[in-house]
C-alpha cells in the first residue's frame, strides 16, 4: 500500500512539474486563429441593483479512507472490532447564504445542510446556521454587528495563533467555511494622511451561557477582546487581544506585507496566559501543567514567472505536546491495547480516550512545516490547476503529503480531486492515525 | 567674425531643436495626465462586465462593481458568476488584496496574477492611473494623434514599457502595447465603441485585449454606468472589503 501511495505521489509530482512547463506560455499556447463570430451580450442586468440576494451551492462528496489497522488511533477508536480496511462516506452539502439591505440595516445569513452515509450509521443527517447577523452601518466609518458571525482574524494560511474568537480551522482545508460565534462586534475604521494611512478598531463581545457559545467555557461568562488594525509603509499589522475571567487570557500580533510584487511574507505570534495542558505518560498517570504558552507564525507566498504559488508557513504551537509526551501517549494506548486482549478490560483504552481532544486533535504537537505548490492553468488548460501540500512535524519527522486537482471546465462547477497519504516511524503522529491514506472526490455547482 | 556667426547659428539652431523636444518632453506627461483625466473621473463608480474567451469559443464572464478614487485606490466586488460573488478586491497603490467570503479575510495577491483567468490580469482589473505608475519617455505626433512611450517609475509596476496611441482629437487612448523589461511584448489593450455615460465622463465603453503569448484566447472589459460620485478613503480599506456591495 505504502508503495502504491510513494508511486501515485511522485506521479502527482511529475504531473505539477509537468504543468508547470506547458503553462510557460509563447509556443505552447494554441495557435488557433479561427476567426470565430462572437456574440457578445454586453448588457450587465446585475446594474439594477436589488435588496436582496441569495446564493447557494451543492456539493457531492465522496470519501475513501484506507483504514490502518495497525495505527494506534485506529486500534483506540475500534479496539479489534472493526475488520474492514476501507470506509466509504458519501456526502451531500447544501449551503444556503441570503442578504437583505434596508436602508443602514442589513440582515445575513448562511445556513448549512449535510445529508451523509456511511456503513456504520447509515444515512444521517446534520444542520446548522453557520451565520445570522444583523448589521447596522450609519456611516462608512462605523458598522455593528450583532449575531452569530465568523470572525477569522490572522495571516496565516493554514494555521492561525491569533484566531481567538474562530473556531479551529481544518488544516487539510483551510478554505472551508466556519461557524462562527454568537457575538456583538463594532468596526470602526479611519484613513488618515499620515504615516498611518488606515487604523480600524474592532472590538468584540461574546457571551457565554447554558444555551450560547456553551462551548467556550462555564455559563455566565463573557469573553471581550478587540483587534486593532494599522496600514503603514505598505504593511498590514494587526493587534489583537482577548480577556475573560474563566478562560486564558491571550495576546498577539500578526503581520503582512510584499517585499516585491510577487513575494509576500506574514506573521502571526501569540501569548497565552495560563495555558493548562492535560499530560498522560505511558504508565497512566495524568498531570496538569500550567504555563504561558507562546504560540509563533511565520510565513509566505511565492508567485513565479510561470504563474505557480508557493505557501511556505512555520508553525510553533506552544500549547502542543513535545515528541517525548506525544510518544508516551501512544505508548499508553498500546499498553492499553494489550491489556484489552489479554483480559478484555477496556479501562486503560477508556482513560486514553478522555485525552483523545487534546491528543487527537490536528496540530497537537509543537512546530509543523506546512508547504502548498499550485500551479494555475495548468497543460494548457484554463482553470485546472494542480496542486501538492505537504505537511511536516518537526518533532517526530512524521508528515501528510496531498496532491489535489481543481478544475472548472464550466461556470460555476467545481471538480475536486484529493488524495491524502501518512508517513512516519511508529510511535509518530501521521503515522499512528486512523488512516494510511484518504482519497477525496468532490462535485460542487454554485447558482 | 566667421566664427562667431557660425557659433550663433549653431547656437540658435541648438535652441530651435531642442525646445520642442522640452516642450514635448512636458507635454507627454501633461497629455498623459489629460488622458487620464479623460479616462477616469476623480472620483467615480462603474460596472463591468469581463469576459474571457477561449480559442474553441468557451467563454466566461464576470461582472464587477468598482469604486475608485483619485489616481491609486480602487475597490471591486464580484456580482457574478455565482462561484465568484462576493469577492473583493482593493488596490493602494502598488498593495492589493483579494476578499474571498469563505476565506473571511484578505489575502495580499500580486499584480501580474489574474483574479478572474484570462488574459487580463489584476493590473489591468484594478487599473490605477498611467500618470500614477508611468514618466513619459518619448512622444511622437501621428496622423491620428500622439504616440506616448512610456517606462514604469517603480520596478513593482506590472509592464515595464508602454506604447500609447492617443487620438489627440478626444484625447483618449486606442491601443496600448505592453512590454516586459526584455522588450517582449505581453499584451495589446484595444480601446473602442466610445460613449457619453453622462455627467461629463465620455470615454471607451470597451477594452479588448490580446495577447501572443495566450494566442487565439481573447478578453473583453465592457464598462456600463460610469458614474461621478463622493468616495470617502475609508472606503479603500481591508475592513471594508466585505461591504463594497453596500455601496450600490
Amino acid at each position: 500500500m505504502r508503495h502504491t501511495c510513494i508511486i501515485i505521489t511522485i506521479c502527482l509530482i511529475l504531473l505539477l512539474i509537468n504543468g508547470v512547463s506547458f503553462s510557460q506560455g509563447t509556443d505552447n499556447r494554441s495557435n488557433n486563429d479561427l476567426d470565430i463570430d462572437l456574440d457578445l451580450d454586453f448588457s450587465i442586468e446585475e446594474v439594477e441593483k436589488k435588496p436582496y440576494s441569495i446564493n447557494a451551492d451543492i456539493e457531492l462528496q465522496e470519501t475513501i479512507r484506507f483504514l490502518d489497522s495497525d495505527a494506534l488511533l485506529f486500534k483506540q477508536k475500534y479496539l479489534d472490532t472493526k475488520k474492514d480496511d476501507t470506509f466509504w462516506q458519501t456526502d451531500i452539502d447544501f449551503t444556503i447564504e441570503g442578504q437583505y439591505q434596508w436602508e443602514k440595516i442589513s440582515l445575513y445569513g448562511r445556513f448549512n445542510s449535510l445529508i451523509y452515509y456511511n456503513k456504520e450509521v447509515d444515512w444521517e443527517s446534520e444542520r446548522k446556521a453557520e451565520e445570522v447577523y444583523i448589521t447596522f452601518q450609519p456611516s462608512v466609518s462605523l458598522a455593528v454587528d450583532a449575531g452569530k458571525k465568523v470572525h477569522k482574524w490572522g495571516k496565516g494560511y493554514a494555521f492561525s495563533p491569533v484566531a481567538f474568537f474562530a473556531r479551529p480551522k481544518d488544516i487539510d482545508d483551510p478554505d472551508a467555511t466556519l461557524e462562527g460565534y454568537t457575538s456583538l462586534s463594532v468596526d470602526y475604521i479611519k484613513s488618515t494622511e499620515g504615516i498611518i494611512q488606515t487604523f480600524a478598531i474592532t472590538p468584540v463581545l461574546i457571551p457565554v451561557t447554558r444555551h450560547i457559545n456553551d462551548e467556550l467555557g462555564l455559563e455566565n461568562e463573557i469573553i471581550w477582546g478587540g483587534k486593532l488594525y494599522l496600514f503603514t509603509f505598505d504593511t498590514d499589522i494587526d493587534l489583537i487581544f482577548s480577556v475573560s475571567d474563566n478562560l486564558n487570557n491571550r495576546i498577539g500580533m500578526d503581520f503582512s506585507k510584499n517585499l516585491n510584487p510577487s513575494f509576500e511574507i506574514h506573521g502571526e505570534a501569540a501569548l497565552v496566559q495560563d495555558h493548562t495542558q492535560y499530560i498522560i505518560d505511558e504508565y497512566g498517570n495524568t498531570n496538569e501543567e500550567k504555563n504561558t504558552a507562546f504560540n509563533l507564525l511565520l510565513g509566505l507566498r511565492y508567485l513565479s514567472d510561470m504563474e505557480t504559488t508557493y505557501i511556505l508557513e512555520y508553525f510553533h504551537n506552544g500549547e502542543g505536546y513535545t515528541g517525548k509526551e506525544y510518544e508516551s501517549y501512544l505508548k499508553f494506548i498500546e499498553t492499553g491495547y494489550k491489556q484489552y486482549l489479554n483480559t478484555t478490560s477496556k479501562t486503560a483504552i477508556f482513560k486514553s480516550k478522555k485525552y483523545a481532544a487534546w491528543y487527537n486533535q490536528q496540530a497537537a504537537m509543537k512546530d509543523y512545516i506546512y508547504l502548498k505548490i499550485s500551479q494555475k492553468d495548468s497543460f494548457n488548460i484554463l482553470y485546472l490547476t494542480p496542486s501538492i501540500t505537504f505537511i511536516y512535524n518537526i518533532n517526530d519527522q512524521s508528515a501528510s503529503i496531498t496532491p489535489g486537482i481543481t478544475y472548472s471546465p464550466v461556470t460555476n462547477l467545481t471538480l475536486d480531486l484529493k488524495a491524502g497519504f501518512l508517513f512516519g516511524k511508529s510511535n509518530t503522529e501521521y503515522n499512528e492515525k486512523i488512516n494510511k491514506a484518504k482519497v477525496v472526490v468532490s462535485i460542487r455547482y454554485y447558482f | 567674425m566667421k566664427k562667431i556667426l557660425i557659433t550663433v547659428l549653431f547656437s540658435l539652431c541648438t535652441i530651435i531643436i531642442i525646445s520642442p523636444i522640452s516642450a514635448y518632453a512636458l507635454d507627454g506627461n501633461e497629455i498623459l495626465e489629460q488622458v487620464d483625466g479623460n479616462l477616469n473621473p476623480e472620483s467615480y463608480e462603474m460596472y463591468r462586465k469581463l469576459i474571457n474567451i477561449e480559442p474553441d469559443g468557451t467563454k466566461k464572464e464576470f461582472v464587477m462593481f468598482s469604486v475608485k478614487k483619485g489616481k491609486e485606490k480602487i475597490a471591486s466586488v464580484f456580482l457574478s458568476p455565482a462561484s465568484e460573488k462576493g469577492r473583493s478586491t482593493l488596490r493602494i497603490g502598488e498593495n492589493m488584496w483579494l476578499y474571498i467570503p469563505n476565506v473571511g479575510k484578505p489575502l495580499r495577491i500580486t499584480s501580474l496574477q489574474s483574479v478572474t483567468g484570462g488574459v487580463f490580469n489584476n493590473s489591468d482589473i484594478m487599473k490605477v492611473d498611467y500618470s500614477a505608475e508611468y514618466n513619459c519617455d518619448k512622444i511622437e505626433k501621428t496622423d491620428k494623434g500622439y504616440t506616448l512611450y512610456l517606462k514604469a517609475k517603480l520596478n513593482s509596476v506590472a509592464y515595464e514599457n508602454v506604447t500609447m496611441f492617443i487620438d489627440s482629437e478626444k484625447l483618449l487612448p486606442y491601443k496600448i502595447e505592453c512590454y516586459a523589461a526584455s522588450g517582449m511584448l505581453i499584451k495589446n489593450l484595444y480601446f473602442k465603441n466610445i460613449k457619453d455615460f453622462g455627467d461629463g465622463v465620455v470615454r471607451p465603453s470597451v477594452i479588448e485585449t490580446d495577447s501572443p503569448l495566450y494566442k487565439g484566447y481573447k478578453s473583453y472589459i465592457v464598462f456600463a454606468k460610469v458614474k461621478n460620485r463622493e468616495l470617502a478613503d475609508e472606503i479603500f480599506s481591508l475592513n471594508y472589503m466585505s461591504k463594497i456591495d453596500g455601496l450600490r
